[in-house]
């Protein structure tokens, strides 16, 4: 029921939600993560289409290396994008930052979809193959998920770490601490935007089309749903919201566009049923203790 | 009046000196041309009714509040257009009135977050967990350990903060703002909601702590006699303006500061003389 292509989305969206999870674990409520996917598909879409010293050949192959080479810029390209645009609307709270990133996204997409090196809205096919089966594409998104999800264990033990969770709790207390909040904030919103377009970079080849779709508010909502269901409190939970609710829906084809309404239901049942998600720092105690650093004196290095 | 009171104490030069400061909400003025100078090493009180302008005096000393006009001095050096985390690093910490703790993170954590910005240690260790990273977050958890000890905290180190009694919340929030290695220390209303012997407890606590710490303590509270016998210097804010300053025998047969908390009459500056 489940073949290597579904679990290449599942990783997909797996990724898409540790983006949408960083600037949630330093309280900042992000939907911009679509527009840093579609920012990176594009980029990977336009180079491995345009590009000829990135070795497409005419039989629609691809080169690994190039692919990787694409990654990394993808991720770059969305992370000085987060940078310009962080530093703006990274001022505003809550619902406010919501809304202005949501304007992103459509500001994104209407480029996207307006450019004219973009294909406007049948966009870009025949996107070359560096893989002739799925498989590879699953290796890959495990090798990005690994990286990404490393980053966020590694984080939640680490300065940067604490200080977004302490921003999280209460921003101004953090400020008077002597944190450098606008820093930190930053930073979560640049991880999150390279996550995002190293994701979209390999979605576009994965996919082998790519247009403005892609990253629409759509997405958003969909993104959203996998953090709320998953819970915010550790990196493991967007993780396993990501991958159930990319699962869903394709496990539950009949349903169709039904889907959208489900991840509503989602948005709206989950912190009434779950208040913290399905997976909870509790939950990770008591199944071993992986979430949280033990607080003792002793120190091993 | 008030270039009188800086003179005589100029003896040393202050720590801390607000000039002037204003802070308007809208039509209300908060804060109406305060001076104030505080010495190294005093304990300095505020008081003041409700709403005398008391806290916003906090928030404009700590940044988080921007000051409609005047000037914060730090060592002699203005601060006033300085981020709250600048001037934390600086020397300058506080605490709340209401009680801004980091809920979802453990007492312990509440500390290691407040000790992270005086280790200089790049984002970039932590990432490789560099033996320099290794070496900073042991020196963080031994300090950490420490103020919980002085506090009388380390049984509750692995606890949710969120979790704690009042009591316990309030020792846990001067532990976090003495984390950051102050100079100065912004207590505002510590003893709200003490019962008289944590009250007791908390004058006594307050003296250690300067003295292991070497701090100066510009500290708010309501409760007056605690503070008559704690300062060493005192200011009185009503409706946003400093209307007394000086010691705390000064300050109590002060006929304006009867005024402000008794109301005029006949009945008040009798008793003020008596």
């Amino acid at each position: 029921m489940i073949d290597n292509g579904l679990l290449v989305q599942m990783l997909l969206g797996a990724l898409l939600g540790l983006s949408v999870y960083l600037p949630l674990a330093a309280g900042q409520l992000s939907l911009a993560t679509p527009a840093f996917y579609a920012v990176g598909g594009t980029l990977a879409a336009l180079l491995s289409t345009r590009w000829r010293a990135l070795g497409a050949t005419a039989g629609g192959g691809f080169p690994v290396p190039s692919l990787l080479l694409e990654l990394l810029l993808g991720g770059l390209l969305a992370g000085v994008l987060a940078l310009l645009v962080g530093r703006l609307v990274l001022r505003l709270r809550g619902i406010y930052l919501a809304i202005a990133t949501i304007a992103l996204v459509e500001i994104v997409r209407v480029a996207i979809l307006n450019l004219p090196f973009t294909g406007g809205a049948i966009g870009i096919f025949s996107i070359p193959q560096p893989f002739s089966e799925a498989s590879g594409y699953l290796l890959m998104a495990l090798l990005l998920l690994a990286l990404a999800g490393g980053l966020c264990h590694r984080l939640e033990a680490m300065p940067m770490g604490r200080a977004m969770a302490a921003i999280r709790d209460d921003e101004l207390a953090a400020a008077c601490m002597g944190i450098d909040t606008t820093r930190v904030k930053l930073t979560a919103f640049v991880l999150s935007a390279m996550v995002a377009g190293s994701s979209g970079a390999l979605a576009a080849h994965f996919l082998n089309t790519w247009n403005a779709r892609q990253g629409s508010f759509d997405v958003s909502v969909t993104t959203l749903a996998f953090v709320i269901l998953g819970g915010s409190r550790t990196w493991l939970g967007p993780v396993l919201g990501g991958l159930l609710l990319t699962a869903l829906p394709e496990l539950l084809r009949p349903v169709g566009d039904v889907r959208l309404v489900l991840f509503g239901l989602v948005i709206l049942l989950g912190p009434v049923l779950a208040p913290q998600g399905l997976i909870t720092p509790a939950l990770l105690e008591r199944l071993g203790g992986a979430g949280r650093e033990p607080a003792s004196r002793e120190d091993h290095p | 009046m008030s270039a009188a009171a800086t003179a005589s104490s100029a003896a040393t030069a202050p720590l801390l000196e607000v000039q002037e400061l204003s802070c308007r909400f809208g039509g209300l003025l908060a804060l109406d041309r305060v001076s104030v100078a505080v010495q190294p090493g005093e304990i300095f009180g505020l008081i003041g009714p409700n709403g005398a302008g008391k806290t916003t005096l906090f928030n404009l000393i700590s940044g988080l509040t921007p000051p409609s006009g005047g000037t914060v001095l730090w060592r002699g050096e203005a601060i006033t257009a300085l981020p709250p985390h600048r001037r934390n690093r600086l020397g300058l910490a506080r605490t709340f009135q209401n009680l801004r703790l980091f809920d979802g993170l453990s007492v312990l954590e509440n500390l290691l977050v407040a000790l992270q910005p005086r280790s200089r240690n790049s984002s970039l260790d932590g990432l490789l967990g560099s033996a320099r990273f290794h070496r900073a977050e042991r020196l963080r958890r031994e300090t950490a350990w420490q103020l919980l000890d002085e506090l009388g905290l380390t049984a509750l180190a692995e606890r949710e903060a969120g979790t704690l009694a009042y009591g316990d919340r309030r020792r846990l929030e001067m532990a976090r703002a003495l984390a950051t290695g102050p100079s100065l220390l912004l207590l505002d209303e510590p003893a709200a909601g003490l019962n008289p012997a944590e009250k007791e407890q908390l004058c006594a606590l307050i003296q250690q702590l300067r003295q292991r710490h070497q701090l100066t303590v510009l500290i708010i509270e309501h409760h007056v006699p605690l503070l008559m016998r704690l300062c060493d210097r005192m200011a009185v804010l009503d409706f946003g303006r400093r209307i007394a300053l000086g010691s705390p025998e000064q300050i109590r047969h002060d006929p304006r500061v009867i005024e402000a908390y008794l109301g005029s009459g006949p009945q008040g500056a009798g008793e003020a003389t008596a």
